[in-house]
């Protein structure tokens, strides 16, 4: 199944210069992780939001899970595409379980009261997170690493198909990253699927299945790390000299910026 | 707080609700002279007068307008996502004292006697219309001064409060100068904030039209959660962040008008009691809100006893809205050096 498909997608923010996006096409289907990749300004991040229906595109059209986003209600969206933003609040006195816990809010009644089951899918999202043990803490009070690993398990106990999210892996160390990648490929496994925005492009070759290469607001190349990730179009892109060499033991495209000292 | 919040929301009510019917018991037995409570449950006049006509629906009012300002300022300090933000921060109190003054001059021409007559035909007074018209008028106002790009923006709209409120009260004090001084003592009076005794339909009217503001933010607490994470982040989550704000904003706005139209500016309860709160239960509104409510009521009761005792001794009785600030003031530099 198709969870994101995004045709021709314009925006233009109040008051801006250009375009953030201009003309970009791109799809999530059902088991796979893409990441939109490329430099500052490329219109990432916008085609995040248009993405999870936060922005209306000024053209082109958007679906998930070929329901046009225009016509969903927005908790029913909610139910199908979970969003991460770049820089979640940090002066939160919630707890990293209460945070947790508004990721059920799109499934909750009116009077937005969580059963035992929305407990238990809060409480199994932060321990995915190693974050169990932060439960009862405000999380004004964590570190960047251990509240983006508290925004991640809110994202995940959203439970929708697709999970939306933008820069997740900037706050965290080497095993959290890997934590995250792990838990995304089980996602995927289990019919879901993920559209990252990821500026660090190792770990774009050895997480996705795919990915968008974005240039001031179009996708100027698309397909699996090995298509995308080559030297001549990230140095043309990236406007920097860019090596691409195979991890000796996985054979995954790793990128380096040439750096002359 | 392994709990969920229908647990924590139903100790919270089941520990409060003995608490606030302590402080009626209060109420009721304390005030300017001498009563038999057993005497009075038997009928026995005067006192069965003083307790059912005068004390009974003084307390009530109390309890009433305690938990309306008390919902009020925790729905006023989410919306503006500030702590400190107080029911009145949003030109409310500046607009229904406009709204008072109005009318009581125009209570000396005749325009304003057809008024006051209409208006006591319906069972309430032209004041307290006036009172409540001129506080969502001003809350409609604020509302559109604080928008920026289609959006409520908290700063913007304190702003727009404050200064509102500082050109109220010239205002106020302008029309003061023209006043009758039998008027200008009811307006001064009013300003201060005063529990008067107010007929018991009049009461459970208010009590009603109070309930449903109240439950419009009870059913937002969620969404006023939610909103804590930013706008986009509530939005993400399928929030509709504009409606929720407006529906907020009016709610708490009606809650506050119904409440100053009978006892006037009785500040502080609105900003104490919440905060109070959320140092016990933790910042969800689904617990807050009730919790605040009960709490408020409590408050504002054992104020206006405290206030009825103080000056027993010389005959007289400040305004319930001095002894909110008087308690409330040092009581509230302890709860912000508790918490630092």
């Amino acid at each position: 199944m198709i969870l994101l498909e995004a045709r021709g997608l314009r925006f233009r923010h109040p008051g801006a210069a250009r375009e953030a996006l201009a003309g970009a096409s791109l799809s999530v289907a059902s088991g796979e992780v893409v990441a939109a990749i490329g430099p500052n300004a490329a219109g990432k991040s916008t085609l995040a939001r248009l993405c999870c229906g936060l922005l209306a595109p000024q053209e082109g059209a958007i679906s998930l899970q070929q329901a046009p986003m225009s016509r969903l209600g927005r908790r029913e969206r909610a139910r199908r595409v979970a969003f991460l933003p770049q820089n979640p609040p940090h002066d939160l006195s919630f707890t990293a379980r209460e945070v947790a816990l508004m990721g059920r809010a799109p499934h909750l009644g009116l009077w937005s009261l969580e059963g035992p089951h929305d407990l238990e899918i809060a409480r199994s999202a932060l321990d995915q997170f190693d974050a169990l043990d932060l439960a009862e803490r405000p999380v004004s009070q964590l570190s960047g690493g251990e509240r983006q690993r508290v925004f991640l398990a809110r994202a995940f106990a959203q439970e929708a198909a697709l999970l939306v999210l933008d820069e997740p892996t900037a706050a965290l160390d080497l095993s959290h990253q890997v934590l995250l990648v792990n838990a995304l490929r089980r996602k995927a496994r289990e019919g879901g699927g993920a559209l990252l925005v990821l500026h660090d492009l190792a770990l774009a070759g050895a997480a996705c299945d795919r990915l968008a290469l974005l240039d001031r607001g179009q996708v100027v190349a698309e397909g699996t790390p090995a298509e995308v990730l080559r030297p001549e179009v990230l140095s043309a892109v990236y406007g920097t000299p860019v090596e691409v060499v195979a991890n000796p033991v996985t054979g995954q495209p790793l990128v380096a910026p040439r750096i002359s000292r | 707080m392994r709990r969920s919040a229908a647990a924590r929301a139903s100790l919270s009510i089941a520990l409060l609700t003995p608490v606030v019917l302590a402080a009626v018991a209060v109420g009721l037995a304390v005030g300017a002279g001498e009563l038999s409570l057993s005497g009075a449950l038997r009928g026995r006049e005067p006192d069965a007068t003083v307790l059912f006509r005068l004390r009974l629906p003084r307390v009530l009012l109390a309890a009433e307008v305690g938990a309306a300002l008390s919902v009020a300022g925790v729905a006023l300090q989410a919306l503006l996502r500030n702590p400190l933000a107080d029911p009145f921060v949003f030109g409310l109190s500046g607009g229904a004292a406009i709204g008072i003054a109005v009318v009581t001059v125009a209570s000396g021409s005749a325009i304003g006697l057809a008024a006051t007559s209409a208006a006591s035909f319906l069972g309430v007074l032209p004041a307290q219309l006036a009172a409540v018209a001129g506080a969502m008028a001003a809350a409609l106002l604020i509302f559109t001064l604080g928008r920026a790009r289609g959006q409520l923006e908290p700063a913007r709209a304190l702003l727009a409060g404050i200064v509102f409120n500082s050109f109220a009260s010239a205002l106020v004090l302008s029309v003061e100068a023209v006043l009758r001084p039998d008027q200008m003592q009811a307006v001064s009076l009013w300003l201060a904030g005063t529990l008067g005794y107010e007929a018991m339909p009049l009461l459970a009217g208010a009590g009603i039209a109070l309930l449903l503001p109240a439950l419009v933010l009870v059913a937002l607490a969620g969404r006023l959660n939610l909103l804590s994470l930013g706008d986009e982040g509530a939005a993400a989550l399928g929030v509709d962040v504009g409606r929720t704000r407006l529906l907020a904003f009016f709610a708490a706005s009606a809650a506050v008008g119904i409440a100053v139209a009978f006892t006037g500016l009785v500040g502080f309860v609105g900003l104490i009691v919440p905060h109070a709160v959320r140092l016990v239960t933790g910042p969800d509104h689904r617990v807050v809100l009730p919790a605040s409510a009960l709490g408020g009521a409590a408050f504002l009761v054992l104020a206006d006893a405290l206030a009825r005792v103080l000056f027993r001794g010389l005959g007289a009785e400040p305004p319930v809205g001095a002894v909110t600030a008087i308690v409330g003031a040092p009581l509230f530099v302890l709860l912000m050096r508790s918490r630092a």
